[in-house]
């Protein structure tokens, strides 16, 4: 009975009694939501355009962190860090897209996985590398982001914002916003959507799949670079943070793998639902639901719907 | 068989047709040890509608995909727009003005009818990405150009429509047309097509065949077509190559190569 | 001729066009869209193009009182080459341009036509076909050049060459055309229209200057038209409907008229234009709402509910609020409410939120579908009308509509009711004569100006409005003696979305029986939904699932019937689904969609017999041509069913 109670009916209470702190809760979910789909939005744009499930976009994130943290160390201003980093990611897109992608045209789809596999091995090893394997911390004020904290007076109560979460949630958005904007009104972003539709075809007609391979893995870098510097903010970089960034994969399979708005929204139910489930059932099954919430949550849906919220559907029309 | 000379040829129809546009030379393609393509060498001349046929399996297929680029033959060369090769990709055939349908239609199936055919236009566009992202000045003055083009073709081939329909949604007869409007979206010099007809009910046949005319007059499109089905190839082309078993076995007038043996028992299926 | 128009200058539609080119020079008069933008002209521009055709017939010597047949769909060139045919004299016979080559022949040939105005290609070939038999056609102008380069080009000519011709020729023709345009007189004729008729031949019905003018002044009074309204011309050129609101009340208001790109894009453009003023025939209507319908089967849950329950209330109170009637507060708030989140957005994707006089006339349209539309706000009325009237007999004034009136009588139209029950009118309106027809234009028009409508009817007591019942030779007796209205139970029957048509039969005979035809977009959702497989619209047809629906319809309608005690005769007895739809090119039915009863019963007599002779089931094989021509058959084997009838006991099937 007492179980029963603590599970439909105690965390309600809560809910309603302190809805301060459930405010609270929900934000914070939200900004980690906001960073899951960043981080699926690299996947999807890598998946649209060459049906690659890259499994080194955690890998990216962290690299793209390093190198601006990287070269701030070694005595750059942090603006001019941020552009190298940039660079680094263009250069790594180029590099991808020549020394692996072109040579596995025409290739079954698991062997490029296996590809990317292949590289994310290439990746760690060079960053360990070049930068090292300790923990660094992200140069946060130095890039001029905020670091201060508001209180806000809400429902009888208080909810605390890091200036920090809000600038991520905004720089995600307008990073979105430019996302939709690119592929569905520029040549590039047809030519794109051309290319995740038809290879052959998109040949015929002279779109250069190169081209457009370097182009997406670029976007993939620029994402993965504002991913690392936001989650970085947030706790420190290392290479720890790919293993959040296998969260991305619930995050795809809640949203589908080809739907923009699917990982926006997937990220913001897995990063919300997380901690709410945390926060009010956590006591209850021992903590730690954060790390296996969102899998199940995954599963589930595969059970019930595999094609995802914005699966087939939406595609369509993104 | 006909003279081919420099100077060129009268159509059966009273048509003048000119010089060469494509020269194909001694084109040999192999798979591993399987011979597609023996040894075969024919031209298409400006302004003509050429066909290749032949029976099932005969290398039609091949022989389009190695003029386009996507094949590589191994031996002979391919003379286009003054320079001769070996093998060309098939971004730079595309560049050069070589435009082609699917025998199974490969449209961008998620996009709309005029995305697909904007897509067409792809290497007639210029201006630079920055400025596209701005869609401003010149690169919008560009879009408004390319899109003028584009509902020219629209109206040519009587797809207005559909104009804002996703394509994965169109029956088959209609993604074909689509297919032929993004091909022409490149203004090509060459089109080719690869069995345009496959699949049709005669109505769609014939509209099929009206827009291949038309765009062989109208626009004055110097085509290339695959077909299977024998009526409509001896209707529409001025010449034809016969191919059976990789190798050519007639080449000319529709009246000509109808009447030839070797055509007959291809035809017919007369053991080698 | 004499000239006694009510304004001495307007006696002619060239006429208007002066005028309208004075008064609202740089005001819209005609948009097409083309290339996928909407290309506008000015009355200005819209005159001189018109002026630059009429020299240009000119050049090609035209003479006063030649017929110009006009071929093709809706477009600014071709109402425009109509316009320039009456400039010089001459009378423009618009056709329908999906008649099949021998209904086309017969029109040109009848009519004596030297010049026609072809649309495209398609067209062009057609004539140039007829031109072998008719061998008065010496000119054929074509608006669009496509595929047509290299035909012989003698006595055939692009609309953009006469044109330019025309302008060549301004001095050498300028006093000419004045001259002859300045002639024309109120009773001289103005446009001459072929009626298709559901028996024998097409008859040309020549209508005056003062005809149309006449009819296109006191409608639009009636409807107070003005000249800021938008139409869109899509239905036949042919079709005196089309002529009346497209160059008529068009050119007496000065309004303009929008042709869409294509006839597969009416709807795009409809919703692009947003007329205010719109005709669609019954049809029309019923499919858009049958759209609508099976969208909102597919649409999200709460969708659905948003719909049905703010549907509910403007069926309620909708039409009240049209009419002006008093409704209360909170049920107008419920209204408005619907408005911003169903209606509002309902109408603009039907393409109707500008509507302001919204007509269907031809047919009996379904109550339930009038009061859709009313009830979403748009003031869609009926009218009653013919092409020897000039269109307009009756009209539903605003705030008097009802789904089974047909209106009171317009401005200047008398109506008479025979004792056999056939509706007479006379009117400014009324057609001077049938083109070479004395014997027909003699029993349909009497000394006094009277015509027949050939429909039954009556005039309501207490409201004015007319009813009509049916075709009055239509309205027979069966062998007791009682009352046979066939197309009272066809119309009651088509009001089901799923039954698309229906022939009743029951003239001299004991019972009455009927034929169905089902519509293939609602029973196939229907199929769908209830996952039924089919793979053609004779197997959809056949199957005994589709057999109970319609027989429930039947039945339905039967209790209907049954309570009008005139009328309980007609109830159906047995019926059968029809293996193919009744079509225009198998001669089934007019190019208007009307079913030709004779033909219908002797196509299938064997049918008919099987459904008197109490059989369970019959094998036939029908003729069917195809839409290039080609002929084929089909064979099915088609069930019988017995339907339930109220009050007089079954009829035994023997």
């Amino acid at each position: 009975m007492e179980l029963l109670y603590n599970i439909f009916a105690d965390p309600f209470v809560q809910m309603a009694t302190m809805p301060d702190f459930l405010l609270q809760v929900l934000w914070e979910g939200f900004v980690t939501g906001t960073l899951y789909a960043l981080i699926a939005l690299g996947y999807v744009l890598i998946f649209k355009a060459s049906g690659v499930f890259n499994f080194a976009q955690g890998i990216m994130v962290v690299f793209a962190a390093l190198s601006l943290v990287g070269f701030y160390q070694a005595g750059v201003p942090a603006w001019l860090a941020l552009l190298l980093a940039l660079g680094v990611m263009g250069l790594m897109a180029i590099g991808i897209e020549r020394l692996v992608l072109r040579h596995m045209v025409n290739q079954n789809e698991i062997i490029l996985f296996m590809a990317t596999i292949g590289l994310s091995y290439f990746l760690i090893g060079s960053g360990e590398l070049i930068f090292g394997g300790e923990t660094k911390s992200m140069i946060t004020e130095e890039l001029g982001l905020p670091t201060g904290s508001s209180v806000l007076d809400v429902a009888g109560g208080i909810v605390i914002l890091q200036h920090i979460d809000i600038a991520a949630a905004v720089i995600a958005g307008i990073l979105v916003a430019a996302l939709a904007f690119f592929f569905n009104k520029t040549r590039i972003g047809r030519a794109l959507r051309a290319v995740a539709d038809d290879h052959q075809a998109a040949l015929s007609v002279g779109i250069s799949l190169n081209q457009i391979w370097a182009v997406v893995w670029f976007a993939a870098g620029i994402v993965a670079l504002a991913t690392g510097i936001m989650w970085g903010a947030r706790s420190d970089v290392s290479f720890a943070l790919q293993i959040v960034a296998l969260k991305a994969l619930p995050v795809l399979i809640l949203g589908g793998f080809t739907s923009i708005p699917g990982a926006i929204i997937g990220g913001l139910i897995i990063g919300m639902g997380e901690k709410l489930f945390e926060v009010y059932w956590g006591g209850l099954m021992g903590s730690g639901v954060e790390g296996w919430f969102a899998y199940v949550l995954a599963l589930i849906f595969l059970m019930f719907r595999p094609q995802g919220l914005f699966g087939e559907k939406i595609i369509e029309r993104v | 068989m006909m003279d081919q000379g420099v100077e060129g040829y009268v159509t059966e129809d009273g048509r003048q047709i000119g010089g060469v546009l494509m020269a194909l030379q001694n084109i040999t393609l192999r798979f591993g040890g399987v011979v597609a393509l023996r040894d075969i060498s024919f031209d298409i001349r400006e302004g003509e509608i050429r066909a290749i046929i032949g029976p099932n399996g005969a290398g039609k297929t091949s022989m389009l995909n190695v003029i386009n680029g996507f094949y590589h033959p191994q031996e002979g060369q391919i003379t286009f727009g003054g320079k001769t090769r070996s093998r060309m990709r098939p971004y730079e055939a595309a560049k050069q003005g070589i435009s082609r349908t699917f025998q199974n239609v490969a449209l961008f199936t998620g996009m709309t009818t005029l995305d697909n055919i904007m897509a067409g236009r792809t290497l007639k566009m210029h201006r630079n990405f920055f400025w596209q992202m701005l869609r401003h000045g010149p690169a919008l003055e560009e879009e408004i150009e390319h899109r003028r083009k584009v509902e020219e073709i629209i109206d040519f081939l009587e797809i207005e429509h559909i104009r804002r329909t996703p394509v994965g949604q169109l029956p088959y007869g209609l993604q074909k047309r689509v297919e032929l409007g993004r091909a022409l979206a490149a203004e090509p010099s060459l089109l080719l097509l690869d069995e345009p007809m496959a699949g049709m009910n005669v109505e769609e046949k014939e509209d099929m065949s009206r827009f291949i005319l038309d765009v062989n007059d109208q626009l004055g499109t110097t085509i290339a077509l695959i077909e299977h089905d024998m009526g409509v190839v001896m209707d529409l082309a001025d010449r034809v190559v016969v191919l059976d078993y990789g190798k050519k076995i007639a080449d000319g007038l529709p009246s000509e190569v109808q009447n030839d043996q070797a055509v007959i028992d291809a035809y017919l299926g007369v053991p080698h | 001729m004499g000239k006694q128009a009510a304004s001495e200058e307007l006696a002619s539609i060239p006429a208007l066009l002066a005028r309208n080119a004075r008064k609202f020079g740089a005001k819209t008069a005609y948009r097409e869209k083309e290339f996928g933008i909407w290309q506008s002209w000015t009355w200005l521009e819209a005159s001189e193009e018109i002026r630059a055709i009429a020299l240009g017939l000119l050049t090609l010597g035209i003479e006063r009182g030649d017929h110009v047949a006009i071929i093709g769909r809706n477009r600014p060139a071709l109402y425009w080459s109509m316009v320039a045919a009456q400039m010089v004299g001459a009378v423009p016979v618009p056709l329908y341009q999906d008649a099949v080559a021998e209904e086309m022949a017969y029109v040109l040939d009848h009519c004596g036509a030297r010049f026609v105005f072809c649309e495209d290609q398609e067209q062009v070939d057609k004539v140039i076909e007829i031109q072998e038999k008719v061998h008065h056609i010496e000119h054929v102008i074509y608006v669009e050049p496509r595929g047509l380069r290299k035909y012989d080009h003698s006595h055939l000519h692009w609309i953009r060459d006469v044109q330019a011709e025309g302008r060549a020729a301004q001095q050498r023709f300028g006093a000419e055309l004045a001259a002859r345009t300045d002639e024309l007189g109120y009773d001289d004729t103005c446009v001459m229209l072929y009626t298709s008729g559901t028996t024998g031949r097409p008859k040309g019905v020549v209508l005056s200057n003062r005809n149309i003018i006449e009819s296109s002044k006191n409608s639009a009074e009636f409807d107070k038209l003005t000249a800021d309204e938008e139409v869109l011309a899509y239905l036949p050129m042919a079709w005196v409907g089309d002529f009346i609101f497209s160059i008529g009340q068009a050119y007496w208001c000065g309004f303009c008229v929008n042709c869409p790109e294509s006839a597969d894009t009416v709807m795009v453009d409809l919703r692009e234009i947003g007329p205010t003023y719109y005709f669609a025939p019954p049809r029309v209507f019923e499919t858009q709402l049958t759209g609508v319908m099976i969208r909102m089967e597919d649409a999200s849950r709460v969708k659905k509910w948003l719909f049905d329950t703010f549907m509910q209330h403007a069926r309620k109170v909708g039409p009240q609020i049209l009419d002006g009637k008093p409704v209360g507060l909170w049920d107008r708030f419920k209204y408005w409410l619907g408005d911003i989140v169903i209606y509002g957005p309902l109408k603009n994707m039907l393409g109707l939120s500008r509507v302001r006089v919204g007509y269907t006339a031809g047919e009996a349209i379904g109550p339930e579908i009038f009061d859709f539309y009313r009830s979403l706000g748009i003031n869609l009325k009926q009218l009653y009308g013919q092409t020897e009237a000039s269109v307009f007999i009756t009209l539903q004034p605003d705030g008097e509509v009802r789904s089974d009136t047909v209106g009171v009588p317009g401005p200047g139209v008398e109506i008479r009711i025979a004792e056999n029950g056939e509706v007479f009118y006379r009117s400014p309106g009324v057609f001077v004569e049938y083109y070479r027809n004395p014997e027909s234009t003699a029993s349909t028009k009497d000394a006094e100006g009277w015509v027949a409508t050939g429909d039954a009817g009556f005039i309501e007591e207490g409201t004015g409005h007319l009813r009509i019942i049916d075709r009055a030779k239509d309205v027979g007796k069966m062998a007791d003696g009682r009352m046979f209205a066939p197309k009272y139970v066809e119309n009651k029957l088509k009001f089901f979305p799923n039954i698309l048509e229906a022939v009743v039969f029951g003239s001299g005979r004991e019972f009455c029986t009927a034929f169905i035809n089902i519509d293939l977009t609602a029973v196939g959702n229907w199929a769908e939904r209830n996952n039924i497989a089919y793979a053609s619209y004779q197997e959809l047809a056949a199957h005994p699932k589709v057999y109970e629906m319609i027989q429930g319809h039947v039945e339905e309608v039967n209790r209907s019937i049954a309570q009008d005690e005139m009328l309980s005769g007609c109830q159906i007895h047995r019926f059968l689904i029809l293996h193919k739809e009744l079509d225009a090119d198998d001669g089934e039915m007019t190019r208007t969609r009307k079913v030709r009863r004779r033909i219908v019963e002797e196509k299938y007599a064997d049918l008919i017999g099987a459904l008197y002779d109490g059989s369970k089931e019959i094998y036939t094989e029908t003729e069917v041509t195809y839409e290039d021509g080609r002929k084929g058959k089909i064979s099915a084997t088609l069930e019988i069913r017995d339907a339930a009838v109220v009050g007089e006991g079954k009829v035994a099937a023997q």
